[in-house]
């Protein structure tokens, strides 16, 4: 049997008596780039929190490469996270967090170094290398996440709005990197706001919709599932998640204003 | 705008430094995803604090202002000229600790004032520049209004109940604003140094961090100073009295010329106009007037400085030429030490507290320099008071943790990892505090063995208790999402990980005391045994810690 990258059986996820996350289940497989589509508060980044160990979730079976999840150190291990909301140790330089991290990975140092050349190089980050965190724009915060994220080259990458901030040209080193790891074998797990990004990079996408998967295959899988030939995957996700009713009254109203 | 808008509007704009004053640095956690009723309770929790650092200032000033004029009223000098003499080491030693006091209750919320950019919370707002440098100029005064009011009164209700004279009173509120006055451009200056040097200017050489630690180092001094000066106040002023009575003319004068000196001995004067002499007056008259101008333009700096940052004028954020992007990985713990000490670094609230046990050695050396010799209950004693102050580092040390618990509870460290690190590095700071004990004790020429014979002993049990402190956070944060950061908002958590902490502390002292009464000759090994075996008991717990 084929070794899922992620395995995800019937997860909830509460705040107290608010449940973010009900009874969800998805599966992603080396080799694929899973886009996690929804609505503001429908529970992306609560999943993503619970598959990278920030958050407990309240029941349901997380596997990451058959790992589950209650072995925290080995699945940590193979994962690469890069937050939604990119607070990181601001007192710290890029290479101070850097350094840290790498400590807590055990890399060898030759091997973190050489890496972070590169990444440095592509995110053009070098100049602020010896800038505390604090003092970067969101853009450079974000940059900092993603070379922490890749720097020890995990099996699984788990992506939280990562283009917010980031300017065209790392977008784009980005997009191409997410896409050659997939490409190596790897898997990605890419939630994002942006329609037209997941169109283009995602080879599978699950929408969520107040906690719960309310579609799931590739975009051809959903313009079936909607029942439109040629609908982009807006107008697919508009439709899932219920948000197409009244809106064109609603932008119709705002015009006449 | 009217002035009671621009007074209303600081208040929102206040409320909001003293939040950031408390959680700026920990919004990394994961609370805030927890729901409204945290939020909120975080805020008041916010607010809370920042009320009851004021009220603590307000009492101390209210305490010492009590204490530093009591030798006036109770302990009556026997010497006329002694009188006098007091009542310059009164003021002069009550000026010094409100200058102290307000710097260090300022520092902590400064440099949130400073980094906070509360301009551009108003910046967007269709509001004047001038409306903006009002709000700003008003938020600041906020953060001290209480403690600098309370001066005042303390002041001069205290000067005039020692039977002063009303031109007294005049001169002694021009002494307390002049020192006001300075304790804010102290604090201000500071923390724009602080925030734009230090915090916000990375700096890799070892030159930058050697500037770092010894900024750190300026920046607690006036919590040691303050802390020396209120907890030895009477025997301060009694001291300086006796001290400048042996004194020449000519010494007086140079000290009339030093602040806070100079105003002690111009209040002195006119309260007892014929006990001091015309040259001495002249010269702390005239100083204090130079003193008073000083002042006035210290004024003018504050105000432009906060009005300044209300257009948004502070630089940050220098930038380094970067030659390579080597980093050096160390093992994990040694990888979370380093990063305690680079986070302790640029945090003085983080700094202060590995500093203070060291201190509270010292002053603990300096209360028992008085006896001779050093026995096992007095040396039991000063083991307690330093393991008590060394027990409150593991819990600051895992808020560290929370800075950022949303993104490094995603990386790969064991529980067991985090606690050996931070337990070394608190019981590295527990030895620091013996061997400043030893420096102090060659230094007085006492008889210190007792105290580092059990001291050394019971850094085993320190070492256990500081374990159990920090399993019992780990576990709660790990299980809970529970939000470390945050702890000072939850003082009864604090409390409940402290007693648990400070039983394992003092069960191997009961046990001596027990051995003591039963077999004197027991004692040592007693100790021994406990201590070893709290720290085995505690060792094996944590290696157990995935």
């Amino acid at each position: 049997m084929e070794q899922l990258a992620v395995r995800v059986e019937g997860l909830v996820i509460n705040y107290g008596s608010f449940v973010a996350v009900e009874n969800l289940s998805f599966t992603v497989k080396n080799g694929e780039i899973y886009g996690l589509l929804g609505p503001n508060g429908a529970g992306k980044t609560s999943t993503i929190k619970v598959l990278v160990g920030v958050l407990e979730p309240r029941s349901g079976k997380v596997e990451i490469f058959d790992t589950p999840l209650s072995d925290e150190v080995a699945v940590k291990s193979q994962i690469g996270y890069v937050p939604e909301e990119v607070v990181l140790l601001d007192s710290l330089t890029p290479r101070e967090f850097l350094e840290f991290v790498a400590s807590i990975r055990r890399l060898e140092a030759s091997v973190a170094n050489s890496r972070i050349e590169r990444l440095t190089s592509a995110f053009e980050l070098k100049q602020y290398f010896d800038t505390p965190i604090a003092a970067l724009s969101m853009g450079n915060k974000q940059k900092v996440a993603i070379v922490a994220a890749l720097m020890h080259e995990p099996k699984l990458l788990i992506l939280d709005e990562p283009l917010i901030g980031l300017d065209a040209r790392s977008s784009k080193i980005l997009k191409e990197l997410i896409t050659f790891h997939a490409k190596k074998g790897g898997a990605v797990i890419f939630s994002t706001h942006i329609m037209e990004v997941a169109e283009k990079l995602c080879t599978k996408v699950g929408i969520i919709n107040r906690g719960r998967i309310v579609g799931e295959g590739t975009v051809d899988d959903l313009r079936k599932l909607v029942k439109s030939a040629e609908g982009s995957l807006e107008d697919i996700f508009l439709k899932v998640t219920e948000q197409e009713a009244g809106m064109q009254e609603i932008v119709k109203a705002l015009e006449e204003e | 705008m009217k002035f009671s808008e621009t007074w209303r509007l600081s208040s929102k704009i206040y409320k909001e430094v003293s939040f950031q004053s408390i959680f700026s640095l920990r919004v990394g956690s994961p609370l805030p995803q927890r729901g409204k009723r945290d939020i909120r309770q975080l805020v008041r929790s916010a607010r809370t604090n920042t009320l009851i650092t004021k009220l603590i200032t307000t009492a101390f000033i209210g305490i010492f202002g009590s204490i530093v004029f009591l030798p006036l009223t109770v302990n009556l000098p026997i010497s006329g000229a002694s009188r006098e003499l007091t009542v310059v080491g009164s003021v002069s030693a009550f000026l010094a600790v409100v200058l102290f006091l307000i710097i260090f209750m300022g520092l902590q919320v400064s440099t949130s004032f400073v980094s906070s950019k509360v301009v551009e919370i108003l910046s967007p707002l269709p509001l004047s520049k001038r409306d903006i440098s009002n709000i700003v100029f008003l938020c600041f005064i906020r953060i001290f209004d209480i403690p600098l009011i309370t001066a005042i009164t303390v002041f001069l209700a205290a000067y005039l109940f020692v039977g002063g004279s009303i031109l007294g009173s005049l001169i002694a509120l021009a002494a307390i604003g002049t020192t006001e006055i300075f304790a804010l451009t102290l604090t201000i200056g500071s923390a724009r140094f602080f925030y734009t040097r230090v915090a916000r200017g990375g700096g890799r050489s070892r030159w930058q961090t050697l500037l770092r630690f010894a900024f750190m180092l300026v920046w607690i001094l006036p919590t040691f100073a303050a802390y020396i000066v209120v907890n030895f106040a009477g025997e301060l002023v009694q001291s300086f009295a006796s001290l400048t009575q042996g004194f020449s003319s000519s010494i007086l004068q140079i000290l009339a010329l030093a602040y806070p000196f100079s105003w002690g001995f111009l209040v002195s004067y006119v309260t007892f106009p014929q006990a001091i002499g015309q040259f001495t007056l002249v010269l702390s008259a005239a100083s204090s007037i130079g003193y008073a101008a000083i002042a006035y333009y210290c004024l003018r700096w504050v105000t432009g400085t906060v009005r300044k940052m209300g257009a948004g004028g502070i630089v940050t954020g220098l930038r380094e030429l970067v030659k390579d992007t080597l980093i050096r990985p160390q093992v994990p713990w040694l990888g979370i030490i380093r990063k305690d000490l680079r986070v302790a670094s640029r945090a003085p609230s983080y700094a202060s507290l590995f500093l203070l046990p060291a201190m509270q050695t010292v002053i603990l050396a300096i209360s028992f320099s008085s006896i001779s010799e050093v026995g096992l209950s007095a040396a039991l004693g000063i083991l307690i008071g330093i393991s008590m102050i060394t027990l409150l580092l593991p819990p600051t040390l895992l808020s560290i943790e929370g800075l950022a618990s949303s993104y490094t509870r995603s990386l790969p460290m064991k529980k067991r990892t985090l606690i050996s690190a931070k337990t070394l590095l608190s019981t590295v700071t527990y030895v620091i505090s013996l061997i400043v004990l030893l420096i102090v004790a060659s230094y007085l020429g006492r008889d210190f063995s007792y105290i580092l014979t059990f001291g050394a002993i019971h850094g085993l049990a320190i070492a256990a208790a500081i374990m159990l402190e920090l399993r019992i956070l780990t576990n709660k944060f790990w299980t809970e999402g529970f939000a470390v950061g945050n702890i000072y908002s939850r003082l009864s958590i604090y409390i409940l990980i402290f007693i648990p902490g400070f039983a394992v502390v003092l069960v191997p002292m009961i046990a001596t005391i027990a051995a003591f009464f039963l077999a004197e000759q027991l004692v040592l090994p007693v100790f021994l045994a406990v201590a070893s075996a709290e720290f085995a008991l505690m060792s094996a717990v944590v290696i157990r810690e995935k």
